[in-house]
């Protein structure tokens, strides 16, 4: 998992508004990091860690709701939600099929079709998950969410001058 | 995330996703927040993770058991449904047949499933129980509680410090302000009797004039 970029120029003094244009901005900046390659199903951890990255991205937007154009922040926060939700249903089967491969692994081959059976179960799942989280995570989404984002931290920027 | 311990050590499922949520919230806060309260924030933010862990591992467990008891029924019914038909007609149904069952030799990993993962949680579950009971030993949160609230009081305490002087700087200017009306007013008292003298000067002068 991507361990979470420290903010820059922090200190226990900074103001609060200010505080939330600067995080929000690392924040929002790992998200469109990790949205590269997240459809791919060989390698898992990128969906992963866009998820995690939705997950700080989410808790820094609710930490300093506040700071916020009302407006745009419930919108912004719905769309962050959506994306997380649909990276959720694939991490899910992701982590679901490794385990599955995993345990299946330690059995004798004669024991190992009931769970190949639940794998391939699965493995429909995590293509229609891959579907609904496409058009979510392609190049004009990802930078309209970018936009949305951009606006809140003027938002924030605005209230700390 | 304490106040759902009490369930959760019970057990209660609810209670252990409830708390999972909780860690993870205080995870993400401390990783934005954790610099200003040191070393207790950066141990908690860790030690919320791992409880994080473990509590998705269980819930992982949670999710997978029912289904795989719905896959080994739906596949056992599916069975049991294709052997009546190829019985046909006859008047009993013959053992052989469902040992040719499609699916038969597929139950018995899924069987193993459902064990390994029963088990598993329950493994699992002793764990969170350990691991809670060992940061409740050794103050984890506690630390973190007291180190919140140190930083709120200073903060606090600052706050009340600008306040004071804040009220002493308008204090200062209330009295520069009193003194300078109080100069104002000696000010045009002096006049006011400079005025009154020269007044009774000019009225003398005319009564004294040779007329």
């Amino acid at each position: 998992m991507a361990k979470a970029k420290p903010i820059p120029d922090l200190s226990c003094e900074t103001a609060y508004a200010e505080t939330a244009a600067k995080v929000v901005t690392v924040r929002a900046d790992e998200l469109t990091e990790h949205a590269r390659g997240v459809l791919d199903t060989g390698d898992i951890e990128r969906v992963h860690d866009m998820r995690v990255a939705t997950r700080r991205l989410r808790a820094a937007l609710e930490i300093f709701e506040p700071c916020f154009p009302e407006g745009s922040y419930g919108q912004t926060l719905a769309e962050v939600k959506r994306l997380a939700d649909a990276l959720g249903e694939r991490r899910d089967r992701d982590v679901a099929i490794a385990a599955l491969h995993n345990f299946n692994d330690q059995m004798a081959a004669p024991d190992r079709r009931g769970v190949a059976s639940l794998i391939e179960q699965l493995r429909g799942e995590q293509e229609r998950a891959n579907e609904d989280l496409a058009p979510l995570v392609s190049e004009e989404s990802i930078r309209a969410l970018r936009e949305s984002m951009d606006e809140l931290i003027a938002g924030a920027r605005g209230a700390a001058s | 995330m304490q106040s759902f311990a009490p369930r959760a050590l019970a057990g209660k499922t609810k209670a252990q996703h409830d708390m999972r949520i909780a860690a993870k919230r205080l995870r993400y806060v401390l990783e934005v927040t954790g610099f200003c309260f040191g070393r207790p924030a950066d141990t908690a933010r860790r030690r919320a993770r791992d409880l994080q862990d473990i509590l998705g591992e269980v819930h992982d467990c949670d999710v997978m058991l029912p289904r795989v008891r719905g896959h080994l029924e739906e596949i056992q019914r599916s069975d049991a449904k294709a052997v009546r038909e190829r019985a046909g007609r006859a008047p009993d149904l013959d053992p052989r047949l469902a040992a040719r069952a499609q699916h038969r030799t597929a139950y018995r990993g899924l069987d193993v499933l459902a064990v390994y993962l029963e088990a598993r949680r329950e493994l699992l579950s002793d764990r969170f129980v350990a691991f809670w009971r060992r940061q409740e030993e050794t103050g984890t949160w506690a630390r973190l509680e007291r180190a919140v609230d140190g930083h709120l009081e200073r903060a606090r305490e600052a706050r009340r410090t600008a306040k004071a002087a804040e009220r002493a700087r308008q204090e200062a200017e209330a009295a520069e302000r009193a003194a300078r009306q109080a100069e104002a007013q000696a000010e045009r008292a002096r006049l006011d009797r400079e005025r009154t003298v020269r007044e009774a000067e000019r009225r003398r002068e005319q009564v004294e004039r040779p007329r």
